[in-house]
Protein backbone atom coordinates (compact mmCIF):
# COMPACT_ATOMS: atom_id res chain seq x y z
CA UNK A 1 0.00 0.00 0.00
CA UNK A 2 1.00 3.61 -0.85
CA UNK A 3 1.81 6.30 1.68
CA UNK A 4 1.00 9.41 0.18
CA UNK A 5 2.49 12.79 0.80
CA UNK A 6 3.98 15.92 -1.03
CA UNK A 7 6.63 17.95 -1.45
CA UNK A 8 6.78 21.66 -2.17
CA UNK A 9 9.75 22.85 -4.16
CA UNK A 10 10.11 26.54 -2.40
CA UNK A 11 12.61 27.55 -5.47
CA UNK A 12 9.59 26.81 -7.95
CA UNK A 13 6.80 28.05 -5.90
CA UNK A 14 5.61 31.91 -7.72
CA UNK A 15 3.46 32.67 -5.70
CA UNK A 16 0.15 32.95 -7.94
CA UNK A 17 -2.06 31.26 -5.92
CA UNK A 18 -3.58 29.15 -8.82
CA UNK A 19 -3.32 25.79 -6.79
CA UNK A 20 -5.91 27.92 -3.86
CA UNK A 21 -8.37 28.58 -7.15
CA UNK A 22 -7.80 24.84 -8.33
CA UNK A 23 -8.60 23.49 -4.96
CA UNK A 24 -11.48 25.81 -4.15
CA UNK A 25 -13.04 25.00 -7.41
CA UNK A 26 -12.48 20.95 -7.08
CA UNK A 27 -14.02 21.27 -3.37
CA UNK A 28 -16.81 23.57 -4.10
CA UNK A 29 -15.44 25.31 -1.11
CA UNK A 30 -17.97 28.01 0.08
CA UNK A 31 -16.73 32.00 0.68
CA UNK A 32 -13.47 32.45 3.26
CA UNK A 33 -12.98 28.45 3.06
CA UNK A 34 -9.58 27.08 2.62
CA UNK A 35 -7.37 24.01 2.21
CA UNK A 36 -4.67 25.00 0.52
CA UNK A 37 -3.23 28.67 1.24
CA UNK A 38 0.31 30.53 -0.42
CA UNK A 39 1.61 32.53 2.26
CA UNK A 40 3.94 34.71 1.80
CA UNK A 41 7.25 36.56 3.71
CA UNK A 42 9.50 38.70 3.01
CA UNK A 43 12.91 38.61 4.74
CA UNK A 44 16.16 40.23 4.81
CA UNK A 45 17.54 44.33 4.41
CA UNK A 46 17.51 46.70 1.52
CA UNK A 47 19.11 45.91 -0.70
CA UNK A 48 18.88 42.15 0.22
CA UNK A 49 15.90 41.65 0.49
CA UNK A 50 13.86 37.92 -0.59
CA UNK A 51 10.46 37.01 -0.60
CA UNK A 52 9.59 33.70 -0.47
CA UNK A 53 6.11 32.09 -1.02
CA UNK A 54 4.89 28.88 1.70
CA UNK A 55 2.27 26.53 0.23
CA UNK A 56 0.44 25.07 2.91
CA UNK A 57 -2.28 22.61 3.35
CA UNK A 58 -3.02 19.31 5.55
CA UNK A 59 0.09 17.43 6.59
CA UNK A 60 -1.19 14.70 6.84
CA UNK A 61 0.52 13.69 9.48
CA UNK A 62 1.59 10.15 10.71
CA UNK A 63 1.05 11.13 14.24
CA UNK A 64 -1.74 12.98 13.62
CA UNK A 65 -3.21 15.26 16.46
CA UNK A 66 -6.41 15.79 15.39
CA UNK A 67 -7.26 11.89 15.03
CA UNK A 68 -5.92 11.37 18.41
CA UNK A 69 -8.42 13.98 20.23
CA UNK A 70 -11.47 13.38 18.41
CA UNK A 71 -14.37 12.30 20.56
CA UNK A 72 -16.39 10.88 18.13
CA UNK A 73 -13.72 8.98 15.63
CA UNK A 74 -14.91 11.06 12.97
CA UNK A 75 -11.14 11.83 12.24
CA UNK A 76 -9.25 8.71 10.69
CA UNK A 77 -6.37 7.68 8.81
CA UNK A 78 -6.50 5.33 5.65
CA UNK A 79 -4.79 3.35 4.57
CA UNK A 80 -2.60 4.67 2.16
CA UNK A 81 -1.81 7.60 4.75
CA UNK A 82 -4.58 10.06 3.77
CA UNK A 83 -6.08 11.43 7.09
CA UNK A 84 -10.06 12.20 6.39
CA UNK A 85 -12.79 13.22 8.34
CA UNK A 86 -16.20 11.42 8.33
CA UNK A 87 -18.72 14.16 7.83
CA UNK A 88 -21.80 11.44 9.53
CA UNK A 89 -19.44 11.34 12.19
CA UNK A 90 -18.24 14.50 12.92
CA UNK A 91 -19.90 16.40 15.92
CA UNK A 92 -18.46 20.26 15.39
CA UNK A 93 -16.63 20.30 18.58
CA UNK A 94 -13.82 21.99 17.37
CA UNK A 95 -11.20 19.76 18.95
CA UNK A 96 -9.23 18.56 16.14
CA UNK A 97 -8.98 22.39 15.03
CA UNK A 98 -7.36 23.05 18.18
CA UNK A 99 -5.19 20.20 18.26
CA UNK A 100 -3.82 20.83 14.56
CA UNK A 101 -0.30 22.85 14.97
CA UNK A 102 -0.33 23.86 11.72
CA UNK A 103 -4.28 25.49 11.89
CA UNK A 104 -5.25 23.24 8.91
CA UNK A 105 -8.97 23.22 9.77
CA UNK A 106 -12.03 24.76 9.06
CA UNK A 107 -15.68 25.01 10.77
CA UNK A 108 -18.10 24.74 8.22
CA UNK A 109 -20.24 27.33 10.07
CA UNK A 110 -24.31 27.17 8.52
CA UNK A 111 -24.29 30.92 7.43
CA UNK A 112 -21.24 30.10 4.64
CA UNK A 113 -23.69 27.87 2.58
CA UNK A 114 -26.49 30.42 2.45
CA UNK A 115 -24.75 32.88 -0.04
CA UNK A 116 -23.24 32.08 -3.14
CA UNK A 117 -19.59 33.48 -4.77
CA UNK A 118 -21.47 35.53 -7.10
CA UNK A 119 -24.59 36.67 -5.82
CA UNK A 120 -26.18 37.25 -2.64
CA UNK A 121 -28.64 34.73 -1.17
CA UNK A 122 -28.31 32.96 -4.31
CA UNK A 123 -26.57 29.50 -4.98
CA UNK A 124 -25.39 28.48 -8.58
CA UNK A 125 -26.12 25.04 -9.79
CA UNK A 126 -22.52 24.12 -9.64
CA UNK A 127 -22.65 25.43 -5.81
CA UNK A 128 -25.76 24.26 -4.77
CA UNK A 129 -24.23 20.42 -6.16
CA UNK A 130 -21.16 21.36 -4.32
CA UNK A 131 -22.21 22.66 -0.95
CA UNK A 132 -24.04 19.37 -0.76
CA UNK A 133 -21.17 16.97 0.23
CA UNK A 134 -20.68 19.72 3.47
CA UNK A 135 -22.69 19.22 6.79
CA UNK A 136 -23.13 22.52 8.04
CA UNK A 137 -21.09 22.92 11.47
CA UNK A 138 -19.08 20.12 11.06
CA UNK A 139 -15.14 20.43 10.37
CA UNK A 140 -13.25 19.59 7.47
CA UNK A 141 -9.49 19.86 6.13
CA UNK A 142 -8.12 18.80 2.71
CA UNK A 143 -8.32 15.17 2.21
CA UNK A 144 -5.70 15.20 -0.74
CA UNK A 145 -8.77 15.20 -3.09
CA UNK A 146 -8.63 11.79 -1.92
CA UNK A 147 -11.33 10.58 -5.16
CA UNK A 148 -9.04 11.96 -7.40
CA UNK A 149 -6.28 9.67 -6.16
CA UNK A 150 -8.40 6.72 -5.84
CA UNK A 151 -9.15 7.27 -9.65
CA UNK A 152 -5.61 7.23 -10.01
CA UNK A 153 -5.11 11.15 -10.57
CA UNK A 154 -3.25 14.07 -8.69
CA UNK A 155 -4.52 16.46 -6.77
CA UNK A 156 -6.07 19.19 -7.70
CA UNK A 157 -3.68 21.48 -6.35
CA UNK A 158 -0.79 19.43 -7.88
CA UNK A 159 -2.48 19.58 -11.79
CA UNK A 160 -3.14 22.93 -11.39
CA UNK A 161 0.29 24.84 -10.56
CA UNK A 162 1.72 26.13 -13.61
CA UNK A 163 5.24 25.23 -12.17
CA UNK A 164 5.42 21.85 -10.94
CA UNK A 165 5.93 23.23 -7.15
CA UNK A 166 4.02 20.52 -5.72
CA UNK A 167 5.08 17.17 -6.13
CA UNK A 168 2.63 14.41 -4.89
CA UNK A 169 3.53 11.05 -5.17
CA UNK A 170 3.90 7.64 -2.39
CA UNK A 171 6.73 8.02 0.06
CA UNK A 172 7.26 4.58 0.25
CA UNK A 173 8.64 4.03 -2.96
CA UNK A 174 12.47 5.18 -2.98
CA UNK A 175 11.99 6.16 -6.74
CA UNK A 176 8.87 7.92 -6.58
CA UNK A 177 9.49 11.79 -7.51
CA UNK A 178 8.99 13.47 -3.75
CA UNK A 179 11.12 10.32 -2.58
CA UNK A 180 14.06 11.16 -4.52
CA UNK A 181 13.32 14.90 -3.87
CA UNK A 182 13.55 14.37 -0.38
CA UNK A 183 16.68 12.43 -0.42
CA UNK A 184 18.39 14.60 -3.08
CA UNK A 185 17.29 17.83 -2.05
CA UNK A 186 16.69 17.53 2.28
CA UNK A 187 13.23 17.62 2.60
CA UNK A 188 12.32 19.19 5.53
CA UNK A 189 8.65 19.21 7.50
CA UNK A 190 6.68 22.14 9.50
CA UNK A 191 7.05 22.49 13.20
CA UNK A 192 9.04 19.36 13.32
CA UNK A 193 9.36 20.25 17.33
CA UNK A 194 5.52 18.73 17.66
CA UNK A 195 6.44 15.11 17.09
CA UNK A 196 3.44 15.15 14.37
CA UNK A 197 5.35 13.20 11.28
CA UNK A 198 3.86 15.42 8.66
CA UNK A 199 4.06 13.80 5.29
CA UNK A 200 4.45 17.14 3.83
CA UNK A 201 8.10 18.67 2.99
CA UNK A 202 9.43 21.39 1.58
CA UNK A 203 12.52 21.77 -0.32
CA UNK A 204 14.47 24.88 -1.12
CA UNK B 1 13.70 37.26 10.64
CA UNK B 2 13.42 34.74 14.12
CA UNK B 3 9.86 33.09 14.78
CA UNK B 4 9.13 35.01 17.62
CA UNK B 5 9.20 38.90 15.94
CA UNK B 6 6.59 37.33 13.42
CA UNK B 7 3.34 39.37 13.79
CA UNK B 8 -0.24 37.99 14.39
CA UNK B 9 -1.72 37.62 10.87
CA UNK B 10 -5.08 36.83 11.01
CA UNK B 11 -6.82 34.90 8.15
CA UNK B 12 -4.41 36.47 5.96
CA UNK B 13 -1.94 34.66 3.66
CA UNK B 14 0.93 35.92 5.44
CA UNK B 15 3.29 33.75 7.48
CA UNK B 16 3.12 34.70 11.62
CA UNK B 17 1.04 33.62 14.58
CA UNK B 18 -2.83 33.05 14.06
CA UNK B 19 -5.00 33.47 17.08
CA UNK B 20 -6.93 29.84 17.75
CA UNK B 21 -10.56 30.81 17.58
CA UNK B 22 -11.97 27.54 17.34
CA UNK B 23 -12.54 27.60 20.68
CA UNK B 24 -14.63 31.06 21.79
CA UNK B 25 -16.73 32.39 24.31
CA UNK B 26 -19.38 29.61 24.31
CA UNK B 27 -16.60 27.00 25.07
CA UNK B 28 -15.24 29.63 27.74
CA UNK B 29 -18.64 29.90 29.18
CA UNK B 30 -18.99 25.90 29.51
CA UNK B 31 -15.75 24.91 31.18
CA UNK B 32 -15.84 27.31 33.66
CA UNK B 33 -19.67 26.86 34.46
CA UNK B 34 -18.50 22.92 34.92
CA UNK B 35 -15.57 24.01 36.75
CA UNK B 36 -17.13 26.02 39.49
CA UNK B 37 -20.32 24.20 39.57
CA UNK B 38 -18.58 20.59 40.26
CA UNK B 39 -15.84 22.90 42.98
CA UNK B 40 -19.16 23.60 44.39
CA UNK B 41 -20.45 20.20 44.10
CA UNK B 42 -17.53 19.02 45.57
CA UNK B 43 -16.81 21.45 48.64
CA UNK B 44 -20.51 20.60 49.47
CA UNK B 45 -19.89 17.21 49.66
CA UNK B 46 -16.81 17.70 51.74
CA UNK B 47 -19.08 19.31 54.62
CA UNK B 48 -22.17 17.91 53.68
CA UNK B 49 -24.42 20.86 52.69
CA UNK B 50 -27.06 19.52 50.63
CA UNK B 51 -28.68 22.77 48.96
CA UNK B 52 -24.63 23.23 47.70
CA UNK B 53 -24.68 19.50 45.96
CA UNK B 54 -27.98 19.90 44.40
CA UNK B 55 -26.74 23.96 43.13
CA UNK B 56 -23.45 22.43 42.28
CA UNK B 57 -25.07 19.53 40.18
CA UNK B 58 -27.46 21.87 38.76
CA UNK B 59 -24.98 24.65 37.67
CA UNK B 60 -21.65 21.68 36.45
CA UNK B 61 -24.44 20.26 34.31
CA UNK B 62 -27.13 21.97 32.97
CA UNK B 63 -25.18 24.86 32.22
CA UNK B 64 -22.25 23.15 30.92
CA UNK B 65 -24.70 21.43 28.80
CA UNK B 66 -26.33 24.22 27.62
CA UNK B 67 -23.13 25.89 26.68
CA UNK B 68 -21.77 23.28 24.88
CA UNK B 69 -24.52 22.59 22.60
CA UNK B 70 -24.49 26.27 21.57
CA UNK B 71 -20.73 25.26 20.86
CA UNK B 72 -21.69 22.32 19.02
CA UNK B 73 -21.47 22.56 15.24
CA UNK B 74 -23.96 19.19 14.87
CA UNK B 75 -25.51 19.69 18.09
CA UNK B 76 -27.95 16.77 17.62
CA UNK B 77 -24.91 14.22 17.18
CA UNK B 78 -23.12 15.66 20.23
CA UNK B 79 -23.91 11.92 21.73
CA UNK B 80 -20.85 11.13 19.24
CA UNK B 81 -18.23 12.47 21.84
CA UNK B 82 -18.81 9.49 23.90
CA UNK B 83 -17.37 6.95 21.62
CA UNK B 84 -13.13 7.43 21.99
CA UNK B 85 -12.56 7.81 25.67
CA UNK B 86 -9.83 5.58 24.73
CA UNK B 87 -8.19 8.75 23.34
CA UNK B 88 -10.21 11.93 24.17
CA UNK B 89 -10.28 13.87 26.94
CA UNK B 90 -13.34 15.44 25.57
CA UNK B 91 -14.98 11.44 25.74
CA UNK B 92 -13.31 10.80 28.83
CA UNK B 93 -14.92 14.00 30.50
CA UNK B 94 -18.09 13.51 29.18
CA UNK B 95 -17.99 10.42 30.70
CA UNK B 96 -17.14 12.42 33.83
CA UNK B 97 -19.93 13.88 33.51
CA UNK B 98 -22.54 10.74 33.01
CA UNK B 99 -20.78 9.75 36.38
CA UNK B 100 -21.15 12.86 38.16
CA UNK B 101 -24.96 13.08 37.23
CA UNK B 102 -25.87 9.56 38.33
CA UNK B 103 -23.44 9.29 41.65
CA UNK B 104 -24.11 13.02 42.55
CA UNK B 105 -27.63 12.50 41.93
CA UNK B 106 -27.74 9.60 43.93
CA UNK B 107 -25.79 10.61 46.92
CA UNK B 108 -27.84 13.91 47.16
CA UNK B 109 -30.80 11.51 47.24
CA UNK B 110 -29.75 9.22 49.71
CA UNK B 111 -28.52 12.52 51.80
CA UNK B 112 -32.23 14.35 51.35
CA UNK B 113 -34.43 10.96 51.82
CA UNK B 114 -32.17 8.43 53.77
CA UNK B 115 -32.50 5.86 51.24
CA UNK B 116 -29.57 3.33 52.08
CA UNK B 117 -31.35 3.60 55.77
CA UNK B 118 -34.78 2.97 54.55
CA UNK B 119 -33.60 0.12 52.08
CA UNK B 120 -31.57 -1.56 54.37
CA UNK B 121 -28.42 -1.24 52.22
CA UNK B 122 -24.66 -1.97 53.70
CA UNK B 123 -23.57 0.95 54.86
CA UNK B 124 -20.40 0.51 52.51
CA UNK B 125 -22.82 1.06 49.53
CA UNK B 126 -23.65 5.11 50.96
CA UNK B 127 -20.10 5.39 51.15
CA UNK B 128 -19.42 3.88 47.37
CA UNK B 129 -21.61 6.25 46.31
CA UNK B 130 -20.60 8.94 47.84
CA UNK B 131 -17.07 8.27 46.73
CA UNK B 132 -18.06 8.13 43.05
CA UNK B 133 -19.77 11.43 43.09
CA UNK B 134 -16.67 12.91 44.64
CA UNK B 135 -14.57 11.57 42.23
CA UNK B 136 -16.54 12.07 39.24
CA UNK B 137 -16.57 15.76 40.62
CA UNK B 138 -12.91 16.08 40.67
CA UNK B 139 -12.87 14.80 36.75
CA UNK B 140 -15.58 17.39 35.88
CA UNK B 141 -13.41 20.07 37.72
CA UNK B 142 -9.79 19.01 36.08
CA UNK B 143 -10.54 17.49 32.62
CA UNK B 144 -10.87 20.76 30.78
CA UNK B 145 -7.06 21.72 31.58
CA UNK B 146 -6.63 18.08 30.47
CA UNK B 147 -7.95 18.40 26.95
CA UNK B 148 -6.98 21.43 26.67
CA UNK B 149 -3.20 20.44 27.60
CA UNK B 150 -3.12 17.23 25.98
CA UNK B 151 -1.92 18.75 22.51
CA UNK B 152 1.40 21.03 21.57
CA UNK B 153 -0.65 22.90 19.09
CA UNK B 154 -0.95 25.86 21.34
CA UNK B 155 2.07 26.60 23.61
CA UNK B 156 0.50 27.89 25.56
CA UNK B 157 -2.20 25.11 26.98
CA UNK B 158 0.24 23.13 26.66
CA UNK B 159 1.53 22.09 29.83
CA UNK B 160 0.89 20.60 32.46
CA UNK B 161 -0.23 23.67 34.59
CA UNK B 162 -3.34 23.65 32.89
CA UNK B 163 -5.55 20.89 34.67
CA UNK B 164 -4.27 22.10 38.11
CA UNK B 165 -5.76 25.54 37.26
CA UNK B 166 -8.60 24.17 36.64
CA UNK B 167 -8.60 22.21 39.35
CA UNK B 168 -7.51 25.05 42.02
CA UNK B 169 -9.81 27.24 40.39
CA UNK B 170 -12.77 24.86 40.54
CA UNK B 171 -12.07 24.47 43.87
CA UNK B 172 -11.38 28.31 45.26
CA UNK B 173 -14.86 29.42 43.50
CA UNK B 174 -16.46 26.06 45.11
CA UNK B 175 -15.44 27.23 48.29
CA UNK B 176 -16.44 31.12 48.12
CA UNK B 177 -19.49 29.92 46.78
CA UNK B 178 -20.58 27.54 49.60
CA UNK B 179 -19.57 30.04 52.31
CA UNK B 180 -21.50 32.82 50.35
CA UNK B 181 -24.44 30.81 50.40
CA UNK B 182 -24.81 28.80 53.99
CA UNK B 183 -23.56 31.42 55.68
CA UNK B 184 -26.41 32.45 57.58
CA UNK B 185 -27.76 29.07 57.34
CA UNK B 186 -25.38 25.86 57.54
CA UNK B 187 -22.12 27.34 58.50
CA UNK B 188 -24.00 29.83 61.32
CA UNK B 189 -24.47 26.37 63.37
CA UNK B 190 -20.94 25.21 62.56
CA UNK B 191 -18.40 28.12 63.35
CA UNK B 192 -15.55 25.07 62.58
CA UNK B 193 -16.70 24.36 59.31
CA UNK B 194 -17.30 28.19 58.60
CA UNK B 195 -13.32 28.95 59.86
CA UNK B 196 -11.73 26.23 57.75
CA UNK B 197 -13.68 26.58 54.67
CA UNK B 198 -12.32 30.53 55.25
CA UNK B 199 -8.88 28.87 55.94
CA UNK B 200 -9.14 26.85 53.00
CA UNK B 201 -10.30 29.69 50.70
CA UNK B 202 -7.25 31.55 51.43
CA UNK B 203 -4.81 28.71 50.98
CA UNK B 204 -7.04 28.14 47.44
CA UNK B 205 -6.15 32.08 46.65
CA UNK B 206 -2.66 31.95 47.23
CA UNK B 207 -2.17 28.24 44.92
CA UNK B 208 -3.98 30.24 42.11
CA UNK B 209 -1.25 33.09 42.52
CA UNK B 210 1.19 30.10 42.64
CA UNK B 211 -0.64 28.20 39.52
CA UNK B 212 -0.74 31.78 37.47
CA UNK B 213 3.10 32.66 38.27
CA UNK B 214 4.10 28.84 36.86
CA UNK B 215 1.96 29.33 33.50
CA UNK B 216 3.77 32.47 33.07
CA UNK B 217 6.95 31.72 33.88
CA UNK B 218 7.17 28.38 31.82
CA UNK B 219 5.23 30.62 28.64
CA UNK B 220 8.12 33.27 29.03
CA UNK B 221 10.32 30.68 28.46
CA UNK B 222 8.94 28.35 26.11
CA UNK B 223 8.79 27.98 22.29
CA UNK B 224 7.64 31.58 20.41
CA UNK B 225 4.07 30.78 20.70
CA UNK B 226 3.96 30.53 24.48
CA UNK B 227 6.35 33.65 24.33
CA UNK B 228 3.62 35.23 21.95
CA UNK B 229 0.98 34.32 24.15
CA UNK B 230 2.80 35.68 27.22
CA UNK B 231 2.92 38.85 25.49
CA UNK B 232 -0.66 39.38 24.77
CA UNK B 233 -1.57 38.59 28.18
CA UNK B 234 0.77 40.83 30.10
CA UNK B 235 2.06 43.85 28.04
CA UNK B 236 -0.08 43.91 24.73
CA UNK B 237 -3.38 42.93 23.97
CA UNK B 238 -5.00 41.43 26.83
CA UNK B 239 -2.98 43.40 29.59
CA UNK B 240 -5.13 45.24 30.79
CA UNK B 241 -7.96 42.34 31.70
CA UNK B 242 -5.55 40.60 32.46
CA UNK B 243 -4.41 42.94 35.29
CA UNK B 244 -7.19 43.89 36.46
CA UNK B 245 -9.86 41.25 35.84
CA UNK B 246 -7.60 38.13 37.27
CA UNK B 247 -4.94 40.05 39.78
CA UNK B 248 -7.00 43.13 41.28
CA UNK B 249 -10.53 41.68 41.37
CA UNK B 250 -10.28 37.35 40.84
CA UNK B 251 -7.39 37.68 43.72
CA UNK B 252 -6.32 40.83 45.47
CA UNK B 253 -10.14 41.25 46.73
CA UNK B 254 -10.98 38.04 47.80
CA UNK B 255 -7.09 37.22 49.75
CA UNK B 256 -7.65 41.06 51.64
CA UNK B 257 -11.56 39.75 52.47
CA UNK B 258 -10.88 36.39 53.79
CA UNK B 259 -8.19 37.56 55.50
CA UNK B 260 -9.00 41.34 57.30
CA UNK B 261 -13.24 41.17 57.16
CA UNK B 262 -14.61 37.86 56.74
CA UNK B 263 -18.37 38.90 57.17
CA UNK B 264 -21.30 37.79 55.38
CA UNK B 265 -21.49 40.88 52.99
CA UNK B 266 -18.01 40.78 52.31
CA UNK B 267 -17.73 37.16 51.18
CA UNK B 268 -20.98 37.84 48.87
CA UNK B 269 -18.61 40.81 47.24
CA UNK B 270 -15.53 38.08 47.50
CA UNK B 271 -17.37 35.23 45.74
CA UNK B 272 -18.26 37.64 42.92
CA UNK B 273 -14.71 38.92 42.96
CA UNK B 274 -12.97 35.13 42.54
CA UNK B 275 -16.00 34.16 40.32
CA UNK B 276 -15.26 37.27 37.61
CA UNK B 277 -11.77 36.22 38.38
CA UNK B 278 -11.95 32.55 37.15
CA UNK B 279 -14.41 33.43 34.24
CA UNK B 280 -11.84 36.33 33.07
CA UNK B 281 -8.97 33.15 33.35
CA UNK B 282 -10.93 31.02 30.87
CA UNK B 283 -11.80 33.71 28.45
CA UNK B 284 -8.13 35.25 28.69
CA UNK B 285 -6.13 31.47 28.46
CA UNK B 286 -8.68 31.02 25.20
CA UNK B 287 -8.20 34.46 23.82
CA UNK B 288 -4.10 34.47 24.21
CA UNK B 289 -4.05 30.98 22.92
CA UNK B 290 -1.48 30.97 18.96
CA UNK B 291 -0.74 28.57 16.62
CA UNK B 292 2.96 29.43 15.71
CA UNK B 293 4.12 30.40 12.21
CA UNK B 294 4.20 27.10 9.88
CA UNK B 295 8.16 27.33 9.23
CA UNK B 296 10.10 27.28 12.55
CA UNK B 297 13.19 27.14 10.15
CA UNK B 298 14.40 29.81 7.81
CA UNK B 299 12.80 29.12 4.19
Amino acid sequence: MARYGMVFDMKRCIGCNACVVGCKQENSLPDGVFFTKTLSEEYGVYPSVKRVYIPTLCNHCEDAPCEKVCPSGATYTRDDGIVMVDSDKCIGCGSCAVACPYDQRTELKADMFKNGLFQEGELTPFEEQGYARFTPGMVTKCDFCSGRVDAGLDPACVVTCPTDARIFGDLDDPNSKPSRLIQERGGRQPLPEKNTRPKVYYID
Amino acid sequence: MAAQDLPIVGDSFKLGFRFQRYWDMPMANAFFACEFGAGMFLVSLLVNYVPGMIAGLVIGVGLKSFFHLTHMGVPLKSWRALLRPDRSWISRGLLGIVFFVCFGAAHIANQWYGLSTAWNLPGFVGDLVRFGAGAAAVVCMTYQGLAMSHSSAISLWSTGLMPISSFVYSAASGVMLVLATAWNSFLAERPDTRQMLITAGLFLCFAVVAVIVSLLHASRHGSPGARKSFELLTQTLYAKWFYSLIWVVGIFVPVLVLWLTPTHAAIIIATAAILLGHYAYRVLIFKAGVFEPIMSFRP
